[in-house]
């Protein structure tokens, strides 16, 4: 007999590949052309119990580790890669919830986010990699907090409920704070209008004269850049999860395509140009794949995994634009057209060579690991 | 009120072969799901459950101990408890033994008072082993029901749905249904049901834990020799429907097999 763990996580994929099959990849191609997700979508999505799906038990969620919590991205990535961002831009939330949140501020909140959306909100106008560049400020006000500023190119901005906020608590110090989308002064400004991912808003959340309590700081005061960071690592992991659905998509697209298009008289399988693609898509798919599932395991023990994480985004993005340009050239004009779903995953890939650190900064931060080995 | 549901673990592709010594299914090696079919019939008690304080939902299946697989999604789904009956003596069994084995568990699980089975198995597609334990059981039986409700204290009844024909029918708990995929849409298992279904009760029954008569076991009491496996010719036959009370439709029917020299 399998340990409970291992049987519970089998009929969670098992569930999450009928789900993905069935409520979530027929949308695929819409999301894209509509740039939103269908309308009832989310609300099924959350009925189902997906957001809770990595919350501790102890807040009403199911407890899943990091382990299976990636691969379950993996997987509905497979069917639609925005579904799978949507819930990595809220798992990643509620991990520094976990992590930095005092119990006081985790009973409160979490408890909430099997219903609601959380998303993480730090890049502004002035400073996306460079934290220290942004000018959101938390000013001290007798009792309370003062939260003035405006923040861009938030992932799930629009959609989410609750936002942890990354300011300046002093000019040289950074502090994160959650808000409430229900809270005086909180507005939703421009949803941006990206090639890629479009079923997943992102957008403008804007902070005017929002007051807060202490217990709204996550952490302590000059604890943002941790939790920044720390919300950049775990981001990294799942999008080398979903890198990996999007590369097993571009995958199946052209080997079910080689297998019925013939060239002249030969099948496209029989041609040693279709396997160097092949093989090469199928290559980069399983690097990523282990890259993320390492990093997961090392989240999991609770071992160091910033590096690992920066791997698999760093890795997992370049190739999976590569493989969809692979499939869209086995596909040559089909792959070309917006019939064929080649062309968004290649868009969608694309975006996470920027986001959540790009893959210069990756880079740099796996080079900087290795120097100080 | 205890509504068990009867569910069946197959092959999970559809990619299933013939044994050419037994010409029974090879399920060797095939990884398992739980019959599509069932998942409607389980729905059906769980919105019944919703309905009502008094329903507990419970599951059986007979087969190897990975079956405990199907009985988990179902507890996932909402069902409370689970009973999986597998010993090797029940092996091989056709739907005649199978049908005697889960008879005999049922009537061990107290007040089983709505027995549901999904419509038919998709790997061997008999449809037989609902109304089989209905007879073991002498309990009144609706088959290919489209929809279903608590009628009274101690009835159901059912819209039975058939090829050219409809019929509503009121049957006396206990009693056996099955139902058709039109009935509803089965709920998704939650991740958090996933996991505390692991903390509800599943009670594995083996030979000697059920009044059994050995010789009803297994391929030995399997009556059935599965000679050729085909599909076969759509026949369109009239129907005459049998009409009035009961025991008028019964004179009917019984004139009619005379009638064909049937009986």
């Amino acid at each position: 007999m399998p340990s409970t763990t291992a049987a519970a996580e089998k009929l969670l994929l098992q569930m999450v590949d009928d789900y993905t099959a069935r409520e979530i990849s027929p949308y695929d191609m819409s999301m894209d052309a509509a740039q939103d997700f269908p309308e009832g979508f989310i609300d099924q999505l959350t009925a189902t119990g997906f957001l809770g799906l990595m919350l501790p038990q102890e807040f009403g969620g199911a407890g899943f580790g990091p382990e299976v919590t990636a691969t379950a991205l993996n997987h509905i990535a497979r069917g639609n890669a925005s579904t799978a961002v949507t819930l990595e831009g809220h798992f990643k939330t509620i991990d520094q919830i976990l992590k930095f949140g005092t119990p006081a501020l985790q009973q409160a909140l979490l408890p909430s986010a099997n219903d609601r959306i959380f998303a993480f909100s730090m890049t502004e106008a002035s400073g996306g990699s460079n934290p220290m560049g942004i000018s959101s400020t938390a000013t001290r006000e007798g009792d309370h907090w003062v939260i003035n500023g405006d923040k861009i190119m938030i992932t799930n901005g629009g959609l989410a409920q609750v936002y942890c906020v990354l300011v300046k608590t002093a000019p040289a110090e950074l502090s994160v704070f959650v808000v409430d989308q229900d809270m005086p002064g909180f507005s939703f400004g421009k949803r941006e209008d990206f090639i890629g991912l479009r079923g997943t808003p992102v957008g403008e959340v804007v902070m005017d004269h929002i007051v807060v309590d202490d217990d709204h700081l996550l952490g302590k005061l000059g604890d943002g850049g941790l939790i920044g960071d720390s919300a950049h690592d775990d981001a990294r992991v799942l999008m080398g999860a979903v890198l990996t659905g999007i590369m097993e998509h571009e995958l199946k697209i052209a080997t079910d395509y080689a297998k019925e298009r013939k060239a002249g008289d030969k099948q496209l399988t029989e041609l040693q140009v279709t396997h160097r693609k092949v093989a090469d898509i199928a290559m980069r798919k399983e690097t990523t794949k282990l890259l993320y599932q390492r990093a997961a395991q090392l989240k999991a023990a609770g071992q160091p995994y910033s590096e690992e994480a920066a791997m698999a985004k760093a890795h997992g993005s370049r190739s999976a634009v590569s493989a969809g340009d692979d499939a869209l050239q086995i596909l040559a004009g089909y792959g070309y057209s917006r019939e064929y779903p080649v062309e968004h995953l290649i868009r969608d890939a694309r975006a996470m060579e920027i986001a959540e650190g790009t893959v210069e900064k990756m880079r740099s931060a796996i080079a900087n690991a290795e120097f100080n080995k | 009120m205890k509504i068990v549901v009867c569910i069946k673990q197959v092959p999970e592709t559809n990619d299933v072969t013939i044994d050419p010594v037994t010409h029974n299914l090879d399920r060797r090696g095939l990884a398992g799901v739980m019959n599509p079919f069932d998942k409607n019939a389980i729905e059906l008690a769980l919105t019944l459950k919703d309905s009502r304080d008094d329903v507990q939902v419970a599951l059986l299946t007979m087969g190897p101990d990975d079956y405990a697989e199907s009985l988990r999604e179902g507890m996932a789904m909402g069902a409370d408890e689970g009973y999986l009956l597998s010993d090797r003596a029940f092996a091989g069994a056709d739907t005649l033994a199978t049908g005697y084995v889960i008879a005999q568990a049922l009537k061990k699980i107290d007040h089983a008072d709505l027995i549901l089975f999904g419509r038919q198995a998709v790997d061997a597609d008999t449809g037989q082993v609902g109304p089989i334990v209905a007879e073991f059981l002498h309990q009144p039986q609706i088959t290919y029901a489209a929809s279903l409700r608590l009628s009274g204290a101690n009835e159901v009844t059912a819209e039975r749905l058939l090829e050219d024909t409809k019929q509503t029918l009121v049957a006396q708990l206990p009693a056996v249904v099955s139902v058709r995929s039109e009935l509803n849409t089965p709920r998704y298992p939650t991740p958090r049901n996933i996991q505390l279904s692991f903390a509800k009760s599943l009670t594995v029954w083996h030979h000697d834990d059920l009044d059994l008569d050995d010789s009803r076991l297994g391929q030995a009491g399997s009556p059935t020799i599965v000679t050729k496996v085909y599909a076969p010719e759509p026949v369109k036959r009239e129907l005459t429907p049998l009409t009035g009370t009961p025991s008028e439709a019964a004179s009917q029917l019984i004139k009619a097999l005379k009638e064909r020299q049937l009986i």
